[in-house]
Formats: C-alpha cells, sequence, structure tokens
C-alpha cells in the first residue's frame, strides 16, 4: 500500500472530433462570455467615486441621511447654492472604516469626512491625512470655546489641529422608575460614589433583577482626559482606580447586584442593552444619549414604566463625566476644495445643531433651548414616560465635564488590552489583579514600542 | 469455518442439500442481524451528529424572540415561512450575494480549469529546459497559506482599483497552484506514447493534448471542479477583507448581516439564511456525490 | 493509430531505443518543441507570479518596515529587524503562537481518530451506508458562516441547546463556551472536529476500501483478534493516508480564521488569538501592515518547517516501502 502502482495505460478512446473541441471551446465560450459579463457587472460597481469632481464636495459620514444630515445639507445648499453637495454613507465598523481608510490614502475624492470613535481618529489624525485647520479655527472666534486646553474638543498637536469634534454626549445613569419606587429609592440629584454603590444594591432584588447594566466608568470619573496615561506619557494602570473599578464590578457580579457579564458577551450586548432594559432585567442604567432614541420608541420598545435620570456619581471630589467629545470633523488633506470644505465644516459646526438633534445628537456649539434638545432626545409626549425635569437638571446642569482623549499612542493595541483582561476579569476567570497587572504590563511595553510616533 | 468456503464442493445430495439451504438461511439470519445490530447505532450516530441542522430549520421557522426558549421548542407552534419570504425577498435579500457568489465560483472554476489543465500538462508531457526548477518553485510555494498574502494582496487590489470588487475575490483563486499540482499529477499517470505518436504523425501540440489527453482527464477535472466551486463558494475570509460595499457581499457576508439594528443576530432570520445557503451545494453533492466522493479520494490518493 | 506507430518505428531505427533514450540521444521529431512547454504553463504562471509570488515578496519586504498604510507609500519607513525583534518580544505572538499549536495539536488528531472509528464502523455490509457516509460529510461542504452561526446559539451558555441537555443530565456549573476564556477554544475544537470528521471519514473509508481482501482473510484464517488485525494490518497500511491527511488538514485548520472572526473575535480576553488571527488583527484592526508581515513570515517559516519533517517523514517511509 505504500505506492500506488501506475494504472495500466488506457488505450485513447477513439473519440469523434466533435465533442473534443465543443468541450474545449465551450469551455473557452462560457469563459468568455462570462468575463464579459463580469466585467461590465463588477467593474460598474467598483469604479464611484474614483473620478474627482471638482465642482462637488463630497462628505463622508457614518450616519444615515435621513436621520439629520441630509436636512443640514438642505440647508447648506440654500445658504450656499454655488457648492454642490454629495453625501456619501459609510457604516461605522471595523470594515467600513477600512474602506474609509483605503479611500483617503487611495486619493479618492473625499473632501470632508466624519471619524467616530478615538481608535479611527489615532489613524486619521496625521497631517498627511487630515488638513491642518489650526489657523482656520483660530480666525473664527465662535469656534474659540474648541480650543480650551482642559477640556478640549479638537485634536491639537501644538498648533496643529486636524479634526474637531461636533458633538456631546454626556453620560448618565437612568431608572426604571417603577422598580425604583417599588424599592424605594429616592431620585438623587446628586451622590457620591459610595451613596451610588448603596443605591444600586437597594436596587437588585429577587432572582433575575439586577441593580445596574455595569458600573459607571469609575477611573474616568476620578481621572478625566488620557486617564490611561500619565503625563509622561507611561501606562497609569497602576493607579488604584482602576484595579477598584475591576475588583467592584467583579465582586458585584458574583453578588448579582450587577448584570452578568457571561451573558453580556454571549448575546453580544456590550453595545446596545435597551432590550434588557425595557424587560427589566436592571432597574439603573448607564448609557448615554443615543440610548434615548430607543426608549421614545414606544412602537419598536413598548414599556409602561417611566424613565428617569440621575447624573454621575462623584468619585473623592472629582466630577468628570464618562461621556466624551466626538462625531470628529476632518477635511481631507489632499482636497482640491479646502474653501469648500471649511465653509461646510463652519456650517456644521456653528448651525447644525438642529439637524443633528433629529438624530439623537447634541452638538457642542448649539443655538437651541433646552426645551427643544429635551423634547428632541425624549420625544413628542415625552412627559408620559420621562421625569423630563430630572432630565433636564442631569444634562445641562453643571455643566457635565466631558473628555476627549488626545494621547493616541498604541490607542487601539492598548483598547483591547484593557477590554481582553476587562473581560476575563469580569467573566470572573481571573483576579482583578492579574488582569490589572497584566493591562499595566502590556500597556508600559506597548508605549515603549510605540511613544516616539 | 467450512460453512464460508462456498462453491468448491460437489453437488450435495438431496439430505445433505436441505441442510444446506438450512444453513444458509440461517447465515442470511444473522448477517441480517449483524447489518442491522451495526446499522442501527450508525444511523442514530448520524442522526444525532446532523443534530445542529435539525436545529437550525426549527430556529428558521420561529420569530426572533422564541429561539432562545428554554426548554427547547423542537416544533415551532406557528411556522414562520415569512422569515424565508424575508430572507429571498425582503429588505436585506440573500439573493444579491447569492448571485455574486455564483458569479465568483463559477469564474474561478472555468480560469481554474484552464490554466491548471494547461500548466499542468504541460509539467508533465511538455519538457523543457528549467521546467523542473519551474515545478519545485511551485511546490515550495504551494505551502504558502493565503492568508500571509492577504495583506500585500489587499494594497495591490487598491492601487489598481479592484479593493471592493469581485475581482479581488476571482483573479487570485483562477491562479492557483494547488489545481495545477493535481492535474499534473494525473498526466503524469497517463503514458507518453500518445502524444509521441501524433507528434511523429504532424498533430499540433494543442490538438494533442484537448483531443487525447484533455477527454480522458475528465475525472480528475470534474474533482477539481468541485473542489474549486466548495472552496470559492464557503470562502469567508477574502471578502470579509476586500469587499465592503453590500451589494457585491458573497454569500457567506451575506448571512452576516441579518442583525437587528443593535448589530446582534437575528436568529430566525439567519437561520433561514443559512438553511438556504446550504441548498445548493447540498443538492449538488446529493446529485453528484458519486463524483463528489471521487473528487475527494482522487485528490487524496493521488 | 497502432499501424501508423508501427510503421514509423520500422521506418527510423532510433524508436527502437526507449523514448528517454531518445531524449537524452538529442530531440528527435517525436519530442515537443520546448517553447510550447512554456506557453502552456504561461497563463497559470503568470497568474500565480501576479497573484501569489509578488505578493509574498511584498510581505518579505514589508516585514522590514513600519507601515500603517493610511500615510500611502510615502509613509513606508525602513527598520531593519524591528520587527522581527518585536515578534521574539511579543507576549501576544507568543500567546497565539501556542493556542495555534494548542488548537492544531489537539483538533487535528481527534478528526483522525473520529474519522477513522466512524470508518471502521462503516467498512461493512450496513444498510444505507452510501447515506450514511453522505450524512457525516455533509458538515464539510457547508460554508463556515453558517456553521459558526449555528453553534454559536447552540453553545449559548444560557439557553443554548447543549447546555440545556447537559443541565436536564444534572451538572452544575456549566461551561460557558464562548463566553468563557477557558472554554471558548474548546468550544472551537468541538465545532472544528464536528465539521471535518467527515471528510477524514470519507479518505479512510476510501482507503479502507481499497485494501487488499486477501491480508485480512489471511488474518482470519491465522486467528488474529480484531485488535491484532488492526494494529498490524490496518492501521499501517492506512499510514500513507494518515500522513495525507496531517497534512491537509493541519495547513488549513491553523487557518480557521473566519469562525474565530465571526464569534469570538480573539476573545474572551484573548484566548482564541491564534497567530493567524492576530495577524488579521494586528493589518486590519491596528494598521500596523509592516509587523503583521513579520508576523506572518514567522509563521510561514515555522509551518514550513513543520512540513518538511513530516514530508521527510513520509518519503522514508515509501523509500523502505
Amino acid at each position: 500500500m505504500q505506492s500506488r502502482p501506475a494504472p495500466p495505460p488506457r488505450p485513447p478512446r477513439p473519440r469523434p472530433a466533435e465533442p473534443a473541441l465543443t468541450r474545449r471551446g465551450l469551455m473557452g465560450l462560457a469563459g468568455a462570455s462570462a468575463a464579459a459579463l463580469g466585467a461590465t457587472t463588477l467593474s460598474g460597481c467598483g469604479g464611484a467615486g474614483a473620478s474627482t469632481d471638482p465642482d462637488t464636495l463630497q462628505v463622508w459620514s457614518g450616519l444615515p441621511p435621513e436621520s439629520g444630515p441630509q436636512s443640514l445639507i438642505d440647508r447648506f445648499q440654500e445658504a450656499h447654492p454655488d457648492i454642490p453637495v454629495r453625501y456619501t454613507r459609510y457604516v461605522n465598523d471595523d470594515r467600513g472604516n477600512l474602506k474609509v481608510n483605503t479611500a483617503l490614502q487611495g486619493g479618492v475624492d473625499i473632501d470632508v469626512f466624519f471619524t467616530f470613535g478615538i481608535a479611527n481618529l489615532a489613524m486619521r489624525g496625521g497631517t498627511d491625512i487630515a488638513a491642518d485647520l489650526g489657523d482656520r479655527v483660530r480666525a473664527t472666534p465662535e469656534l474659540a470655546g474648541l480650543l480650551d486646553p482642559d477640556e478640549p474638543m479638537a485634536l491639537m498637536d501644538g498648533d496643529t489641529i486636524t479634526a474637531l469634534a461636533t458633538t456631546r454626549a454626556p453620560n448618565f445613569i437612568l431608572f426604571n422608575d417603577t422598580l425604583r419606587e417599588e424599592a424605594g429609592v429616592e431620585l438623587p440629584s446628586s451622590w457620591t460614589w459610595q451613596e451610588y454603590l448603596e443605591v444600586i444594591d437597594a436596587l437588585s432584588g429577587e432572582e433575575g433583577r439586577h441593580g445596574s447594566y455595569t458600573l459607571p466608568d469609575m477611573p474616568r470619573i476620578a481621572i478625566g482626559p488620557d486617564y490611561r496615561l500619565t503625563a509622561e506619557g507611561d501606562s497609569n494602570f497602576s493607579h488604584p482606580a482602576f484595579l477598584e473599578h475591576f475588583a467592584t464590578s467583579a465582586q458585584l457580579i458574583r453578588d448579582g447586584v450587577l448584570y452578568p457579564w457571561s451573558q453580556a458577551l454571549a448575546r453580544q450586548v456590550e453595545v446596545y442593552q435597551q432590550n434588557n432594559f425595557v424587560a427589566g432585567d436592571f432597574t439603573s442604567w448607564v448609557t448615554a444619549p443615543f440610548s434615548l432614541r430607543f426608549l421614545n420608541d414606544q412602537e419598536a420598545y413598548p414599556h409602561d414604566f417611566r424613565v428617569s435620570a440621575a447624573p454621575m456619581p462623584t468619585v473623592e471630589d472629582q466630577d468628570w463625566n464618562t461621556g466624551e467629545y466626538g462625531a470628529f470633523i476632518q477635511v481631507n488633506a489632499k482636497s482640491k476644495k479646502q474653501e469648500w470644505a471649511w465653509e461646510f465644516c463652519k456650517f456644521w459646526l456653528l448651525e447644525g445643531a438642529r439637524d443633528m438633534l433629529k438624530a439623537g445628537y447634541m452638538s457642542i456649539i448649539s443655538d437651541v433651548e433646552e426645551d427643544e434638545i429635551l423634547e428632541g432626545l425624549l420625544g413628542e409626549g415625552a412627559e408620559e414616560f420621562f421625569d423630563v425635569e430630572s432630565f433636564r437638571h442631569t444634562i445641562f446642569d453643571g455643566p457635565p465635564k466631558l473628555h476627549m482623549d488626545t494621547d493616541l499612542t498604541a490607542y487601539s493595541e492598548i483598547s483591547l488590552k484593557y477590554e481582553q483582561q476587562r473581560d476575563v476579569c469580569w467573566l470572573l476567570e481571573r483576579s482583578p489583579e492579574n488582569a490589572i497587572r497584566t493591562v499595566d504590563r502590556n500597556t508600559q511595553a506597548l508605549v515603549d514600542r510605540f511613544a516616539e510616533e | 469455518m467450512a460453512d464460508t468456503t462456498t462453491g468448491t464442493a460437489a453437488r450435495p445430495t438431496t439430505a445433505a442439500s436441505a441442510g444446506y439451504a438450512a444453513r444458509q438461511a440461517q447465515q442470511k439470519r444473522r448477517r441480517r442481524r449483524s447489518r442491522w445490530a451495526w446499522g442501527l447505532p450508525m444511523w442514530l450516530l448520524a442522526v444525532l451528529f446532523l443534530l445542529p441542522f435539525a436545529w437550525m430549520i426549527s430556529t428558521s421557522l420561529k420569530p426572533d424572540a422564541d429561539a432562545f426558549l428554554v426548554p427547547m421548542q423542537w416544533i415551532p407552534e406557528d411556522a414562520r415561512w415569512e422569515n424565508y419570504t424575508e430572507v429571498l425577498f425582503g429588505e436585506t435579500s440573500i439573493l444579491p450575494s447569492f448571485l455574486n457568489s455564483i458569479l465568483v465560483a463559477v469564474m474561478r472554476v472555468l480560469g481554474e480549469l484552464a490554466t491548471a489543465t494547461l500548466a499542468g500538462y504541460a509539467f508533465a508531457k511538455l519538457p523543457f529546459r528549467g521546467r523542473n526548477k519551474v515545478f519545485i518553485a511551485y511546490l515550495a510555494t504551494s505551502l504558502i497559506p493565503a492568508q500571509l498574502l492577504l495583506v500585500p494582496r489587499f494594497v495591490y487590489f487598491q492601487q489598481l482599483g479592484l479593493y471592493d470588487t469581485l475581482w479581488a475575490l476571482i483573479l487570485p483563486g483562477m491562479f492557483t497552484v494547488l489545481g495545477t499540482f493535481l492535474m499534473r499529477q494525473y498526466f503524469v499517470s497517463q503514458p507518453d506514447e500518445f502524444a509521441e505518436a501524433a507528434r511523429l504523425d504532424g498533430a499540433g501540440e494543442f490538438r494533442i493534448f484537448s483531443r487525447i489527453y484533455l477527454p480522458s482527464a475528465m475525472p480528475m477535472i470534474s474533482a477539481l471542479a468541485i473542489l474549486t466551486f466548495v472552496w470559492s463558494w464557503n470562502d469567508y475570509e477574502t471578502p470579509l477583507v476586500f469587499l465592503s460595499d453590500p451589494e457585491k457581499f458573497t454569500l457567506p457576508l451575506g448571512l452576516t448581516s441579518f442583525v437587528d439594528e443593535t448589530g446582534a443576530m437575528a436568529p430566525g432570520l439567519s437561520m433561514a439564511a443559512a438553511v438556504l445557503s446550504i441548498l445548493p451545494i447540498l443538492l449538488v453533492f446529493l446529485v453528484f456525490q458519486r463524483r463528489f466522493v471521487h473528487a475527494m479520494t482522487e485528490s487524496a490518493l493521488k | 493509430m497502432t499501424t501508423t506507430r508501427t510503421a514509423s518505428a520500422d521506418a527510423d531505427p532510433t524508436t527502437e531505443l526507449p523514448a528517454s533514450a531518445r531524449r537524452r540521444a538529442g530531440r528527435s521529431p517525436a519530442d515537443p518543441r520546448p517553447v510550447v512547454g512554456w506557453l502552456f504553463i504561461a497563463p497559470n504562471l503568470l497568474g500565480v507570479l501576479a497573484f501569489t509570488f509578488i505578493p509574498l515578496v511584498s510581505v518579505i519586504l514589508l516585514s522590514f518596515t513600519h507601515w500603517d498604510l493610511v500615510s500611502g507609500f510615502g509613509g513606508i519607513e525602513f527598520v531593519g529587524i524591528d520587527n522581527f525583534v518585536a515578534v521574539v518580544k511579543d507576549p501576544s505572538f507568543w500567546n497565539g503562537l501556542w493556542l495555534t499549536i494548542l488548537y492544531a495539536g489537539v483538533a487535528v488528531p481527534l478528526t483522525l481518530a473520529v474519522g477513522l472509528a466512524l470508518a471502521l464502523a462503516l467498512n461493512r455490509d450496513l444498510p444505507g451506508r452510501g447515506l450514511l457516509r453522505a450524512a457525516f460529510f455533509v458538515p464539510y461542504i457547508v460554508n463556515i458562516v453558517a456553521i459558526g452561526m449555528t453553534w454559536q446559539m447552540l453553545l449559548d451558555p444560557s439557553a443554548g441547546l447543549v447546555n440545556q441537555f447537559l443541565g436536564t443530565l444534572g451538572m452544575q456549573d456549566l461551561p460557558q463556551w464562548f463566553a468563557s476564556s477557558r472554554w471558548a477554544l474548546p468550544a472551537l475544537i468541538l465545532v472544528t472536529v464536528w465539521a471535518q470528521a467527515g471528510y477524514a471519514n470519507l479518505i479512510y473509508l476510501s482507503a479502507l476500501q481499497d485494501a487488499p481482501a486477501q491480508l485480512y482473510e489471511a488474518a482470519q484464517i491465522d486467528g488474529a483478534g480484531r485488535w491484532r488485525t488492526f494494529r498490524t494490518i490496518t492501521w499501517p497500511s492506512l499510514l500513507p493516508t494518515t500522513i495525507f491527511l496531517l497534512v491537509t488538514l493541519f495547513v488549513g485548520i491553523s487557518q480557521t480564521f473566519g469562525m474565530i472572526a465571526l464569534i469570538t473575535n480573539g476573545g474572551p480576553g484573548d484566548s482564541t488569538t491564534t497567530l493567524s488571527f492576530y495577524m488579521y488583527q494586528t493589518s486590519f484592526q491596528f494598521y500596523r501592515f509592516g509587523y503583521a508581515s513579520a508576523v506572518g513570515l514567522v509563521t510561514f517559516l515555522g509551518i514550513f518547517a513543520v512540513m518538511l519533517v513530516m514530508w521527510r517523514a513520509q518519503r522514508g517511509r515509501s523509500l523502505n516501502g
């Protein structure tokens, strides 16, 4: 059985000339026609956007046009009839962002584009991708607020500015009021970390009902922007807040006060949890304004309880909000229509608040009244399902101090390491000490490796 | 032992033949029992083995919320055939990705067959200087995992404007080393004499190839065709990287698009789509079972 | 045909020599012109050059650079062997290597074992044997996304069929499968074996059925027991098949990237970040194309070395006959 004997030579089968040719010819013919058909189909789809149109401003964003951007663009066109705008939507996931990055690198005609999430910003922050808007911003007094050094809302490197945040998303804590009142808990208007822990403990009750989905990002509250790295750029994970955050969460998961993380991972609810909130799986919920979009939709998410809001608890007198400035607008460094692009950016930043509200976003620079904002976020007839005053207090009083990370060294890798260890710790498969130590060690190694970039 | 050796004994007498017949009958019963003694557990095992598919079908007929009911409900109360119509004709229909998959697979198979048969034949039957060196280079190249080439291919396709087109999937698949290798192995086992004789007759090389060797290579060719088709049909990694426009998705990618607005998989729709995606391959397999098996074993044992 | 052949054989005295000798003696009319060989190879060769060979060279070159793609070709920065040094120091690389070895090292033998067991069981007169063989083979031809999605739900920690069943058996503390850093890799192995065993079964079955019956009959006459027969006759005869399967399964499995990308994304933690997934992560999530190329190159050289060892082992066996 080691080597197969060669099969006996087969005599050439007497084949009439036709079939052999037909088979080959058929293959060839089929191949050629398929190629022709395929070529037209395939190339037709591939060529879009490959050419430069000097007369149209190309804007790329991750939001569906009908949820707000389109009306903004329409108003822009009215104000600037000489600048036609073409809006392209990309899906804000790994693949979509890869497409944007390759398009930017490949010279596709893009003039203005939006970046969602700091990880993606890290890829597009350099001046070879994004145009330096520094001078233009400084020449526009209305935008001065974005350049606050303590609470930056733009990506600045010295005098160079390559991205401007357009939205603010203060995080808050939502309550299922029916369950909250059942538990006899009063709605707090301000509270400390300790009080917060006591509340969610009181809110967790019988089987299957948890006090909260997760804890707020406590280190963020205590430290603020760029909390993963020290001022010198080294790993900051040895800061006790991180260990405490991991450990407290693990303990509360074990106790049943927090939603079990294994369930969260298995059902992929790490990003959107409105289904669980509506179903009463947990009584309180740390989340951002985008979730309100679901809660004010009684058709898709019918529920009969009222929702109230409370601000972030303070940690050792530090009161950073865990929400961030986002939806960064950038101009393509290779764009040949820099003036137009800047006009569009200015318009979006200064006059786009009302349209963005429709998409559930609060703009940083806004001429919209508080009531209108609340109505935009909570929907009409909000009184029935929301404790509107609590929202007013939570979103506007303060105002909440949001953050924007500006030290982007190895951002994606550090995030991944952090999330990986957090997952195994909250799955109760790794001690918080070991998890944090691993994050710290890995982050330091990453910083050492990539710091010069 | 004496029972089993048959045929050579002389014709038995009447009495002996009666006993013989009885023994034969007893053997038949024993054999049937042993057939079923093994058959039954194997059939049970097969059913167990295929249980995931049964679950798939069951879930595909349920509304999404019921998919995770505890305890499991095998037969849904209200078979939700709308899942299938939604998957086929709804907003996110899998039909476009179906067609894309077919287009890519067919093109790959045609291209692969064309180039691999020619090259394989040349390696086997057309000696020329440097042939062995090239072949050794081919052998070495065959060990390269496709994943290693993902990044440079990505960059090249993007430079050539082929990123986010189906060509990025088709082209690398049309020119493979493995296909050439298989065809060469096959042609090597064919005798040289026919080619030599035909050449002395004055036949052109291509005619020798197409009229003599190619027809008799049909089993191997269909083997290669089937293998290439299945590989192409099931490929998930390449489209994941090279495609981004949902309209160009092939089937594996299209299957992942049945998510609700939170990005979580919608079980009912996803399973309906999965069932539909399996049907064509399953059909091909059942109809061409013999060829299929032959394809697999040919590539293995050559 | 035959008549013509004899005729020319008579006419030309050199045709009495074997074909190979004729070739050595110099080209004869019975030999093809060399350029034809090149022409035939051309389509395939050009394609392979363009889509396989040149990318391979690029990977080798890229592995000596830092490049994030986004800054264009101008952003390619030559850094010598920095990447390779970084690979050696990278805990994620070693983790990935370990996971890949663990995954392949368990999944492949298990697949072979299950396939062989099935083949032995099916290698007898059974009712509906062809259908049985087909049944076990079906998972192999189903696409990885359908399989991944299905098993992800079957292995759901709380409501999946598997844990429901285990629960009725009275098991406490059920494995959390893909939601556990301890069970995610075993879950992947389970699914892989399920999907591939049918293929191994098919190949083994064909090999078994090709086996000459006399050997088994002789063993039976000699009074050898079933286990002895298996050990001394069946198993050695299946060795080439086994080695073939080892090679094909090993290479295929080291690349099972699809399921990881679909279900676990390398996690929980980094418990399923095999080398192939790590390469993908490094290129398309971290945009470090130079480093990813270095990782890939090191992996490839590793696989190459293993293949070489296996190839030598197989050659040695067939030489020893």
